[in-house]
């Protein structure tokens, strides 16, 4: 184990600070539909890939700019994400099923993908993968300096949102008890297609994102599944700063790791913690 | 020999004797997978499915499983079949050890035990990849051979993993029906309620997941003969945790053969699309049937089989209490009617809450035999003092003492086995168990520990007692609140207390309603129960209580017969606040 | 399935009829069956993909010169959803209940032990593509149609550091990063060994998880290590990450070698201009000489752009496909039968003239000449540079 250098250790913990930042972004609209509608929504994965893959397809082919579809394509898959929860409240589905029912979804939004694009890899390559700041002596890449700025910014907004709108106190009362929101004239219905539109298009910015930093490939979709969902779950379902925190520990925990030591064994260290948290301070963690 | 014990061994060896049917040996691989996958998922849902404790882990001790083969046998050169059980005991040494730990700490439960799990899963892989245990390059098992049960290779594993399939379906079926099936049922419904009911939750969770994981053990190291090369990246992934979720839950968590069913049927699926041609679409497929089949079908697939047979068969099951006897036959305790004998002794309790005095030194004593109302207003510690005697709370000083013993800081489930029992203010009933099994439960892990058989007995004589005996069969959920209350009550006595705590048992009843509880309460105490009430409603108080003892602010400000302590000016200050004019 | 074999089989009787009636010389007899499985669908798609394009190319080549001893041939291949366990018992059922006459190899190392240890029961040849542990391959009908040598972990190494040696600018010092991954992990570790002998100082050594997502921490410590050139023991994607993480640092490894990246995005990627990596066939002279590759190359670059590829290019895994399927064609004819015993005596013995060269099948693990080559990014085109037979006019191994 070599003692690394000041400048290594801090690019190692501004890198592992942008990943944790994605999966924070992934995280969000997971924990959301998961806290508030009682669902583990695993098609919230296929519908990242599959915005990923769409601006990779409007950028490459079609010339337009990535940032321009941030535009484009939440609101496309607002539409997607509360059709699906209308579907899914139609049929009253409880957290098991959905995992099941949403797996099903995925499986074929997979399909979808590999049907268009084949299984081959894609990159997108923009201008931006160029381009960086520097402060000091670190580097802050664009496209994961944007990742983070959004994640951070969306989170803030929806936390913000839920504490102090009407708009939010009437989702978390929908959330603790359904039948006595409606009594007070809460429309659960609408709530929850709202929300689930909403997700769907945090997972839409977060496909974006991912299309800037990362290489693109259909079996990709469940290889975040893991690390995601331990950034939820150790965040506290529903809650909106929870998944960006947990997903900055496990970044940085396992970049520091393999700053300092073999890179092999990054997962036990971030994982570790984790399981010290939920023993120790189980309190500290979720809600 | 029980009917469905016999149906599945001889359906295990009916199957058994496909080898030597002549088919293609490709059959034998492919029931191989079915086999293999019935293990995991019976294996999972012991644990997960019956007790509600998801674990998103199964892949570590599946893997653990399959290392320990691979390496005993790969590596250490042992015979194949003694590998085995190494694999299922390691397996189940780890998830022993790590109940041990995790199950003490209350709050981790739901996801965060799920995340745990997860978490483990990766660790494990980590330290397998990274260690002598594997390092790197996986270990290939070409040289190890294969133990000849069967006629050709292929066979032979597969009626390995088809031993491995019939032995789970045993212990699933077993367990589902046994006193261990029961309790994890409960704690999936209510854990602290089942704990308070007698169940040994901690000792439960621990046998389940220990099976759970032996049996994904057993399963890893078949696996690692069938697969022949094992690596750490293939082993510890999310697929199968995953999978398994998908099958159980697919064919049905509550019943014992559900998983087994969910993981035939996905097998099945993910064969049929094996063709060259269309791949994807076929993949497609596989998502849209998953997708359409738990739409229509939410219970899975034999929860949804099991609610057409019940809606065939006849609506109205004929009652199963034979006699109109009114009264049960056996008294619950010997009678001695207002003893001076102390039964439970309370010094010095306290139960603090980060900063809230609960309860504050509380020296009381109960007599054999009295009915004894607990009053104060709100927030005045009564509903804790009920929680710390019963053992829901630990008690943070003092010293609770029952018929001579010391019950202080013992597990709830124990103090229940000493013969105390409690009724909640807002009644939790098992929700997914039928009010009848309700009460069997606390008859079965109550103070009386009967046997499952004696305990129906007495479940329908409690029935009877509380006016529910036409409702046997309907779920919590569909009684209202005054029949509740009684569930809480037939729930709280089918155990044969010697001490029953009713917390607000009259809060919500209509004046009619009152009368029938009051007059029950004095039946229960007639027939040899010690009652210690919490009560708002004062002319219940009146009519019931031998003595009364009133608590404000934790502390015990009064306590004597009723009238007496009814007057006492610190008690109408405490009740009324200070007197101005 | 069975509706699909019949229709197929009636199919083949009324071609048989028709041709008797025309007086054709061919397929009087039913067509041989060939059965493999790819992973069509899961994580080692994308290249699976590539081998089943190959597969279909050459069986249709070679029906239209007649088919295999005069019968035509019909590939039957089965996804095995990249998992092992599906491969060995889809194998099983190819060879039990399809009854197929003959076997062609899976996809990726793990699932051509899988294959291999079925075709071991049944004593069937198993010719395969791309194989990256020789020393496991035990099973002695078994035929690598990747000239990998027996012992790459020593061959690799040395034949990329003879080409360094001979470079304008011989590197000193070396850092070796890689990843777990089984076939990629142990080459490292010899390569580490063989720069060890040859005095190169070692600056830096680490091993990654094969899924790692953050290539941040370890591109920092590549650049801290300011080593003259990089190994990067990779595979798939990993290579590129760890450039793109590179790139974000500014800075440029000077040289930069590739165990197994993924060939496509390795030439689109504008840090990855000049990496260096393994091959047997590139798509210019010496290789395309041969009337049968540049018509390959031909045919294949239309499919696969038909087929949506990003990458049309024939490279390592292409042209060992089409080397396996060259092949299984010349143990046949040389066998004069299908017996799959008189098949590997034949093979055994004799040498088979592919478009990835002249392959010798008697050395261990029946494994014979190393005739791995050393390619490199130049120009958005991969090029062999050494050794410089094999090399384009005029290329040279450029290095920063």
């Amino acid at each position: 184990m070599s003692w690394p250098s000041l400048n290594l250790l801090g690019q190692a913990i501004l890198s592992g600070i942008f990943i944790g930042g994605l999966y924070g972004l992934i995280g969000l609209g997971l924990g959301l539909t998961w806290g508030l509608l009682r669902q583990i929504n695993l098609a919230h994965f296929g519908f990242v890939f599959l915005a990923a893959y769409l601006s990779y397809q409007m950028a490459t082919e079609w010339g337009i700019d990535p940032l321009a579809t941030l535009l484009v394509l939440p609101p496309l898959f607002f539409l997607a994400g509360a059709g699906m929860q209308w579907l899914l409240a139609r049929f009253e589905i409880t957290p098991f099923n959905s995992l099941l029912v949403t797996f099903g979804i995925t499986v074929v939004i997979e399909s979808i993908i590999q049907g268009i694009w084949t299984a081959d890899f894609r990159r997108l390559e923009t201008h931006y993968n160029d381009q960086k700041f520097t402060i000091g002596n670190f580097y802050l890449p664009v496209p994961e300096l944007l990742t983070l700025l959004l994640s951070v910014a969306i989170a803030v907004l929806i936390w913000a949102a839920m504490r102090y709108t009407d708009l939010g106190k009437a989702l978390r009362a929908m959330a603790q008890d359904g039948p006595i929101a409606a009594a007070f004239g809460i429309n659960e219905k609408g709530m929850s297609l709202m929300l689930a539109g909403v997700c769907a298009a945090l997972a839409a910015v977060a496909g974006i994102c991912l299309a800037l930093t990362f290489t693109l490939a259909p079996s990709q979709i469940f290889a975040w599944v893991g690390v995601v969902f331990a950034a939820v779950m150790l965040g506290g379902l529903g809650s909106a700063l929870g998944p960006l925190v947990a997903g900055v520990i496990i970044g940085v925990s396992e970049a520091v790791t393999m700053a300092v030591t073999a890179p092999s064994w990054a997962p036990i260290v971030s994982f570790s913690l984790l399981i010290a948290m939920l023993l120790l301070r189980p309190d500290k963690v979720g809600r | 020999m029980n009917k469905t014990v016999a149906a599945i061994l001889a359906t295990g060896a009916l199957m058994a004797s496909v080898p030597w049917l002549g088919l293609p040996a490709f059959y034998e691989s492919l029931l191989y997978l079915g086999c293999h996958w019935m293990v995991l998922a019976l294996s999972w849902n012991i644990l997960s499915g019956y007790s509600g404790y998801f674990s998103f882990g199964h892949g570590a001790f599946f893997g653990i499983g399959m290392y320990t083969s691979a390496g005993l046998s790969g590596n250490l050169n042992w015979p194949f079949l003694w590998t085995l059980p190494a694999a299922a005991a390691l397996a189940a040494l780890l998830g022993i050890g790590l109940g041990t730990v995790v199950f003490r700490v209350k709050s981790v439960r739901g996801e965060l035990f799920a995340l745990l799990t997860l978490a483990i899963t990766f660790v494990v892989g980590t330290i397998v990849l990274n260690t002598r245990i594997d390092g790197g390059p996986g270990i290939y098992l070409n040289a190890v051979a294969v133990p000849a049960l069967g006629p050709t290779a292929p066979a032979s594993l597969y009626l390995m993993a088809l031993a491995a399939a019939v032995l789970s379906l045993l212990l699933a079926y077993r367990i589902q029906y046994s006193k261990l099936g029961i309790g994890l049922f409960a704690i999936h419904d209510d854990e602290d309620v089942a704990e308070v009911m007698g169940v040994p939750t901690f000792a439960y969770k621990l046998i389940a997941f220990g099976v759970s994981c032996a049996l994904a053990g057993l399963a890893g190291g078949i696996h690692a003969l069938f697969v022949a090369y094992v690596t750490a990246g293939e082993t510890f992934n999310i697929t199968v945790p995953l999978t398994v979720v998908l099958m159980s839950v697919l064919g049905g968590t509550r019943h014992w053969a559900g998983p087994a069913v969910g993981a035939v049927v996905i097998t099945g699926l993910l064969y049929y699309f094996t063709a060259g041609n269309n791949p994807v679409a076929g993949r497609a497929a596989v998502g849209v049937i998953l997708v359409v089949v738990i739409l229509f079908m939410p219970n899975g697939i034999l929860g949804y089989l099991g609610k057409a047979r019940r809606k065939r068969s006849a609506p109205a099951r004929p009652a199963a209490v034979a006699t109109a006897a009114p009264a049960p036959s056996a008294p619950i305790a010997q009678v001695a009617l207002r003893s001076s004998e102390v039964l439970l002794e309370v010094r010095g309790l306290s139960k603090a809450f980060k900063g809230v005095q609960a309860l504050d030194r509380v020296n009381l004593q109960v007599h054999r035999g009295e009915i004894l109302g607990l009053l104060g207003p709100n927030g005045s510690g009564k509903s804790t003092f009920i929680n710390v005697v019963s053992g829901h709370y630990e008690a943070s000083g003092g010293q609770v003492i029952f018929e001579g013993h010391q019950l202080t800081g013992l597990a709830a489930h124990r103090v229940a086995h000493a013969g105390i029992a409690r009724t909640y203010q807002i009644p939790r009933p098992f929700a997914h168990l039928t009010v009848r099994q309700n009460v069997v439960l606390a008859a079965m892990f109550g103070g009386a520990r009967v046997s499952q058989r004696v305990a129906e007995h007495e479940a329908a004589q409690w029935l009877e007692f509380t006016g529910l005996a036409g409702k046997g069969d309907a779920l919590p959920d569909d009684l209202n609140l005054h029949q509740r209350k009684f569930l809480e009550l037939a729930r709280a006595l089918a155990s044969r207390p010697r001490l029953v705590l009713l917390d607000e048992v009259l809060s919500g009843l209509t004046p009619g309603e009152i009368n029938e509880a009051i007059d029950l309460i004095r039946k229960i105490r007639d027939r040899g129960a010690t009652i210690v009430f919490v009560e708002h409603v004062m002319r219940a108080v009146m009519a019931l209580a031998d003595r009364v003892a009133v608590l404000n602010h934790g502390k015990l400000i009064a306590s004597g017969p009723a009238n007496e302590v009814m007057s006492n000016s610190e008690v109408v200050t405490a009740y009324l606040g200070a007197a101005h004019a | 399935m069975t509706l699909t074999r019949r229709l197929l089989s009636i199919a083949a009787v009324a071609l048989g009829a028709a041709s008797l009636v025309a007086g054709s010389a061919l397929a009087q007899q039913p067509p041989v069956r060939i059965g493999s499985t790819l992973a069509l669908t899961g994580p080692l798609a994308a290249t699976a993909l590539t081998h089943k394009l190959v597969g279909e190319i050459y069986v249709e080549q070679l029906n239209a010169r007649g088919g295999l001893l005069g019968r035509k041939v019909e590939w039957i291949v089965k996804d095995d959803q990249s998992k092992l366990e599906l491969a060995r018992t889809l194998y099983e059922q190819l060879i039990t209940s399809d009854k197929v006459d003959l076997l062609m190899g899976p996809y990726a190392t793990g699932a051509i032990l899988s294959a291999m240890g079925v075709a071991q029961r049944y004593n069937k040849v198993l010719i395969h593509h791309t194989f990256g542990i020789p020393s496991l391959a035990k099973y002695d009908m078994q035929f690598p149609a990747w000239s990998l040598g027996p012992d790459p972990a020593n061959t690799v190494p040395n034949t990329l550091f003879d080409a360094l040696a001979k470079s304008a600018k011989p590197p000193k010092t070396i850092a070796i990063v890689t990843s777990k991954f089984p076939s990629v992990h142990f080459i490292s570790v010899g390569g580490r060994e063989v720069a060890k002998k040859r005095g190169l100082q070692e600056v830096l050594y680490l091993e990654w998880d094969f899924g790692n997502r953050d290539f941040g921490p370890i591109a920092a410590r590549v650049k801290d290590a300011h080593p003259d050139f990089v190994w990067i023991g990779d595979i798939g994607l990993e290579g590129n990450m760890l450039l793109d993480a590179m790139k974000k640092i500014d800075y440029t490894p000077p040289i930069h070698f590739h165990v197994y990246p993924a060939p496509g995005p390795m030439t689109k990627a504008a840090d990855a201009n000049h990496a260096l990596a393994l091959t047997i066939f590139e798509e210019h002279a010496p290789f395309t000489n041969s009337a049968v590759a540049a018509d390959f190359v031909k045919t294949f670059n239309e499919r696969a752009a038909k087929a949506n590829l990003p990458d049309t290019h024939v490279e390592v895994q292409a042209a060992a496909s089409y080397t396996a399927w060259q092949m299984l064609e010349a143990g046949v004819r040389g066998a004069g039968s299908f017996d799959d015993k008189a098949i590997a005596a034949w093979l055994h013995k004799n040498k088979v003239n592919t478009i990835t060269g002249n392959l010798r099948f008697d050395g261990p693990s029946n494994y014979g000449d190393d005739l791995m080559k050393i390619k490199q990014v130049q120009d958005g085109r991969w090029v062999v540079v050494y050794p410089p037979q094999f090399a384009p006019l005029n290329v040279k191994l450029q290095v920063q």
